[in-house]
This record gives C-alpha cells, sequence and structure tokens, in this order.
C-alpha cells in the first residue's frame, strides 16, 4: 500500500489548490487596500495642507509668526499629525510639534516644491504658501502611518478569521471526491477479486451516483461481466458437444475393433483346425515341405490368435467400467511373479517387491498392469544370467508413483514417447516375441485412473516404468 | 516683507508723539506700516466701480492730516498693483478728495477731526487706516496698534467695511483683532 488512494490525493489536491488562491485573493486584497489607504492618506494629508496653507498665508505676509503657530497649533486635533511648519527662504517661520522635544529636519527646510514623501514610518507632504499667486514660502507637515498600521493589523485578523474557517470547510469539500470517486472504485476492485477468485461471472457491480467516468467503468465493468459468462456459457456447451461427439465415435470404433476381433476368432480357429487335421490325417501323403508349410501356417494363426486376445484385452480395459477399491499392490505383483515362474520354469529370475504397497485403484486393471509391466520385465531379461526384477514405491512431483525396473535389454532413451503407442515395437520379433500392445494397455489403464505413465531406459542395461494412479490417494 | 527687519527699538517715547512724527519720516515703525496698507489693499476686494472707467485710474492711496511716512509708502507701493491698477499716493488737503480715493489714512494728527472724517466717508467704498487709538471702534475700519513686545498688531472694524461694501479676506479676518463699533 506504498501508492496513496485517488480519493486522498484529489483532496490534498483541492486543499492545496484552495490555499494557493485564498493567499494569492489575501495578497491581492492586501495590495490594493494598502495602495488604497496610501492614497487616501496623501490625499487627506494634502486637503488639510492645502487649507492651512491658505489660511496661513496672511499671518506669512504679515509677518504674524504667532497668529502662524496658532493655525499650526490647530492640527493637534488630529492624532496623525506628529508635526507640521512653514519656512520661509529656507527658515523656520513657525513650527508646531505634538511631541515637544520634535526638531524641523534640514529636509524640510530645503523643500519648496508641493508633493508627498513616505519615510520610515510617516508621510511627509509639502505645499508652497501663495498669496495672490506669489510664493511666501513652504509648509510642511509630518503625519503617522497609524492607519497604514491598522489595515496590515485588521487584514491580519480578517485573514485569520476567514482563511481557517475557509479551510476547514477546503477539508471538508476534499472529502467529496473519497466518497464520489474513490469509493466506487474500491468496490470495482474488490468485486473484480471475488470474481477472480470464485469464478462466478453472474455478479454484477452496482450502479451508483458518481461521475461520469466512474459510472462508465461500472457499467464497463459489468458489460465485461456479461460478455465472459456468455462466452463461457458457449464454450461450456461446444465442449459438452465435442466431448459426447468424441464419446460416441470411441464407442463405435471400441464396438467396432472388439467384434472385428471376436469375429476373426472363428475364422482363425476353422484354419488352426484345419491346419491341424490334415497333418493329423494327411501327414504321409505331404512331403517334408508340405509339412513345414503347414506348422508355419500353424504358428502365424497361434501368433494372430493371442493378437486378437490382446486386442480383445485392450478393448475390455477401455469398456469396462472403473471401480477403485484399496489395493495390495504388493500381492498383486507377487501373484503376476509366482505366475510367471510357474509358467517357466527353467528360468531364473530374482523378483525384489517392497511390501505393504498399497493405492486405491481397479484391482482387477491393476492386475492386468502388472501382468504387463512384469511380463515384459520377465520377457526382457531373459538374456540376463542373474535377471532382477524390482517392484517399488517413490514419487513423481508431489503424486505417490510407482515404479517396476529391470535390468534387461532396455532401450533407446530417443524412443521413450514411442512406447506406450499400440503396435509400436522396438525390438525384433525374433528377438523378444510380443504383440506391441501390452504398453498400450497399460497407458490406457493408467490414464482411465487419471495417472501418468513413463519409462526411461538405457539399450542394453535396462529399463524402469514409473506409474501414478492418480484419484485421491 | 519678510525681508524688512523684524524687530526694531522703540523710538516713540510718550509726550513725544505728534512732534516725533512730524520729524521721524522714516521712522522704522511707519515703514512697516506702510507696507501694512499695501497689503491690506491685497486683501480687501472693492466693490465694482459704477463708472467702467474707474479701471484705467490708478489705486489712489490718500493720506490725511500730517505724512508720517517719508518715502517709505512710495517705496513700498513702487512697480506694485491693486487689481491691475498702479498705484497713486496723494496728501488730501480737502476732505471731499477722499472720496474719491481707495484707501485712507488718517494721521494721528486728526485726532480731533476724526468724527468729521468718518461721517465723510461713511458708507462710501474706502478703506479707513490710522494709528491711532480706538480707531476701529470709533467707526474706522482697520486701525493699526503697537504691542508691548513691539510688534504691529491690527484691530479691523467688521461693521464699518461692510457698510461701505468693501470684501475683507477671511486670511485677513482670521489676523485682526476683531472689534465691535462704539455708539457714541
Amino acid at each position: 500500500m506504498s501508492s496513496s488512494s485517488i480519493g486522498r490525493n484529489l483532496g490534498w489536491l483541492s486543499i492545496f489548490s484552495s490555499s494557493i488562491a485564498l493567499i494569492a485573493a489575501s495578497l491581492a486584497l492586501l495590495f490594493f487596500q494598502l495602495q488604497e489607504v496610501k492614497s487616501s492618506l496623501v490625499v487627506r494629508l494634502e486637503t488639510v495642507a492645502e487649507l492651512i496653507a491658505f489660511n496661513i498665508a496672511a499671518a506669512v505676509d504679515f509677518n504674524d509668526a504667532e497668529a502662524a503657530k496658532t493655525m499650526l497649533s490647530s492640527l493637534k486635533t488630529r492624532q496623525a499629525i506628529s508635526s507640521a511648519g512653514v519656512v520661509v527662504n529656507g527658515r523656520i517661520f513657525a513650527f508646531y510639534s505634538r511631541d515637544a522635544a520634535a526638531a524641523p529636519r534640514s529636509e524640510d527646510l530645503r523643500t519648496t516644491s508641493a508633493g508627498h514623501r513616505f519615510g520610515d514610518r510617516e508621510l511627509t507632504v509639502y505645499r508652497p504658501i501663495l498669496s495672490h499667486g506669489r510664493p511666501l514660502g513652504t509648509l510642511f507637515i509630518h503625519a503617522g502611518l497609524h492607519d497604514y498600521d491598522q489595515t496590515w493589523r485588521r487584514f491580519a485578523i480578517i485573514t485569520g478569521l476567514v482563511a481557517i474557517p475557509a479551510l476547514l470547510i477546503a477539508l471538508l469539500i476534499s472529502q467529496l471526491p473519497q466518497r464520489i470517486i474513490s469509493r466506487p472504485i474500491l468496490r470495482l476492485a474488490s468485486l473484480a477479486a471475488t470474481v477472480s477468485a470464485t469464478k462466478d461471472y453472474s455478479v454484477r457491480a452496482p450502479v451508483v451516483r458518481s461521475t461520469a467516468e466512474i459510472e462508465q467503468l461500472v457499467s464497463t465493468f459489468n458489460q465485461m461481466l456479461a460478455e465472459i459468462e456468455g462466452s463461457r456459457a458457449t464454450l461450456e456447451q461446444s465442449v459438452a458437444d465435442r466431448t459426447s461427439e468424441l464419446a460416441a465415435a470411441n464407442r463405435e470404433l471400441e464396438a467396432f475393433s472388439y467384434s472385428v476381433s471376436h469375429d476373426l476368432r472363428a475364422p482363425l480357429r476353422a484354419i488352426d483346425g484345419f491346419s491341424k487335421a490334415i497333418l493329423s490325417d494327411y501327414a504321409p501323403n505331404l512331403d517334408e515341405r508340405g509339412v513345414h508349410f503347414l506348422e508355419r501356417v500353424r504358428s502365424g494363426t497361434q501368433r494372430m490368435s493371442v493378437l486378437i486376445d490382446d486386442m480383445l484385452q485392450l478393448s475390455k480395459v477401455t469398456r469396462r467400467p472403473l471401480e477403485r477399491s484399496e489395493v495390495d499392490l504388493t500381492k498383486v505383483a507377487q501373484d503376476v511373479a509366482d505366475e510367471l515362474a510357474r509358467r517357466n520354469p527353467g528360468r531364473q529370475v530374482c523378483f525384489a517387491i517392497e511390501p505393504d504397497l498399497r493405492a486405491a485403484a481397479d484391482p482387477h486393471l491393476l492386475a492386468i498392469v502388472f501382468e504387463n509391466l512384469l511380463g515384459n520385465a520377465w520377457k526382457f531379461t531373459g538374456n540376463r544370467t542373474e535377471a532382477r526384477v524390482e517392484v517399488g514405491q517413490t514419487s513423481l512431483g508431489n503424486e505417490p508413483a510407482f515404479f517396476v525396473r529391470d535390468n534387461g535389454a532396455g532401450f533407446d532413451a530417443a524412443y521413450a514417447s514411442k512406447l506406450f503407442g499400440p503396435f509400436q515395437r522396438l525390438h525384433d520379433e525374433s528377438e523378444f516375441e510380443g504383440t506391441g500392445i501390452g504398453l498400450a494397455t497399460v497407458k490406457r489403464i493408467i490414464t482411465r485412473h487419471g495417472g501418468h505413465v513413463s519409462a526411461e531406459g538405457v539399450e542394453g542395461v535396462g529399463a524402469t516404468f514409473y506409474f501414478t494412479l492418480g484419484g485421491k490417494s | 516683507m519678510a525681508g524688512l527687519p523684524w524687530r526694531w527699538p522703540v523710538l516713540l517715547l510718550t509726550g513725544l508723539g505728534v512732534a516725533q512724527v512730524c520729524v521721524a519720516g522714516t521712522a522704522p515703525e511707519y515703514r512697516v506700516k506702510a507696507a501694512f496698507i499695501y497689503k491690506f489693499a491685497t486683501y480687501i476686494r472693492w466693490p465694482p466701480s459704477p463708472s467702467g472707467a474707474a479701471r484705467t485710474t490708478p489705486f489712489l492711496i490718500g493720506i490725511i492730516g500730517s505724512d508720517p511716512f517719508g518715502t517709505s509708502l512710495e517705496e513700498v507701493v513702487r512697480n506694485q498693483t491693486v487689481q491691475g491698477r498702479s498705484i497713486g499716493i496723494k496728501v488730501l488737503t480737502r476732505m471731499e478728495d477722499a472720496l474719491a480715493c481707495d484707501v485712507v489714512f488718517v494721521a494721528d494728527t486728526e485726532r480731533s477731526n476724526l468724527p468729521r472724517i468718518l461721517a465723510v466717508l461713511r458708507g462710501a467704498p474706502v478703506l479707513t487706516v490710522s494709528d491711532l487709538d480706538d480707531f476701529a471702534e470709533q467707526g474706522g475700519m482697520i486701525g493699526l496698534d503697537t504691542t508691548e513686545d513691539n510688534h504691529i498688531r491690527f484691530d479691523i472694524n467688521k461693521a464699518a467695511v461692510e457698510r461701505a461694501g468693501l470684501r475683507a479676506s477671511s486670511q485677513l479676518l482670521q489676523l485682526a483683532h476683531i472689534v465691535v463699533e462704539v455708539h457714541r
């Protein structure tokens, strides 16, 4: 949460801008007011000076300094005026001062023309004294800037009284964006989070009264939700359609292969049976070459029979419903191993089966998996003097996995992906007999359990087959 | 005026007054008084003359009695004008001539004639000035007065000024001691 919210930002922005406006307006007001006060001070003092200069002219003309001083003393009713005087020929003719100690200044003696001057804390006005257009002397008046100072003070007080409530109001107003802009956006954001978490696209953001942009955002968001909802429904429908089409096609294909396999058996049995009958009943009539041909026919039909059996098994594996139960894999593997040993008493293969291997799976299908995997291991260790087959448990990723490892012929790792396709054989029929359907059957069973099957091997060293069983276990 | 000496010694002594005036034409007191007479003329407005010709005639200052100014009055008014008119000075010998003047100065030799002089000039647009005691109270317009600290002060009889149709400026009235006429 390092970034601040829109609402707060807008709030500060509005406070900032209103403060700037307030300060600028105040300064402008102060500036104009001070100018106003200055010019009105000048005008007022000049008016007074004009009047005094007129009245005092005769006193100067008749050299009556007493009368002149009396007239200047009339200024004492004006609080702002600190001193005044009449200068004739560069000398003080009459002088009045509120403060008895004050004395005329040299610049007052020099100035003869009309005008005014703002000095340090005071305003000075000069006025010539005329008698019938003849200049007699100059009047000067000094006035304090009390009004000017008062304007400052009054301004400070008014600014305080106005600016502080104004800023408080600005603070209140600055909360508005929070309500109008920030809240709807936050609500929208939390709704978006909910939608993304629950995948429920049927919810809609409530339409709130806010700025046009926010309202547009809300309505666009809702529109987007509606579109997603609609396209998801279409997608699900089309997936369901495809799936059922695919399932139907699969069923047809399986039914076809089942019936083909099944129906092929009868003519095959006839071929084999009559070949056998010819061999037993008409062998004397046949030369050695004919007998050999017939035996080749019989071996061909027997291989074809095995092929058909395997295909039927593959087909059945697909068609059978999956029924999971707790399976003791150790026992299943051991049974298969015992059966292999019983059928091939001439071979010595060391089986190392980990005890207490358990999984939730279809026991019948899992027996087929072990028949194929252990059968392969048995078969491909045929050339080993010390054949060894291991069955155990490991893990692939986070899933518990089982493996069957042998030290047989192995395979070229480059062909590992081809192993599980039907009729894929990596070894010559003459070397190791087989139909190429076994691993395809294994893969189908494991896939039906929701698991994965994989193989790794090194040619001439051995092979390991891993499988997981998916599901709850 | 500012250039004139402000403080001057008192030369007149009590009891020598009349004799002194006769010989003291250049007394400093009268130099100031001469200047005052000219300045009074600049602060007073005369009513317009019934005959327009009066404008072209000189502004006439008449002196009744023994002239105390010597040359000082002439020096003061030289090259000066009043309301655009050049200034002339005349010592009057006949009472009737006073009516032709704009200003009449009554010298202190005429104390005994004063009521008659004022009676002749009463109501006429002639400014009467004198340094006789109580001149304004007796019906004159401006009375000159020397204070104890040697300042020249003047009294103005506003009623007499107004009766003559003259207008004294407020500036002048502010400086003057306004007196009320005493009726006997």
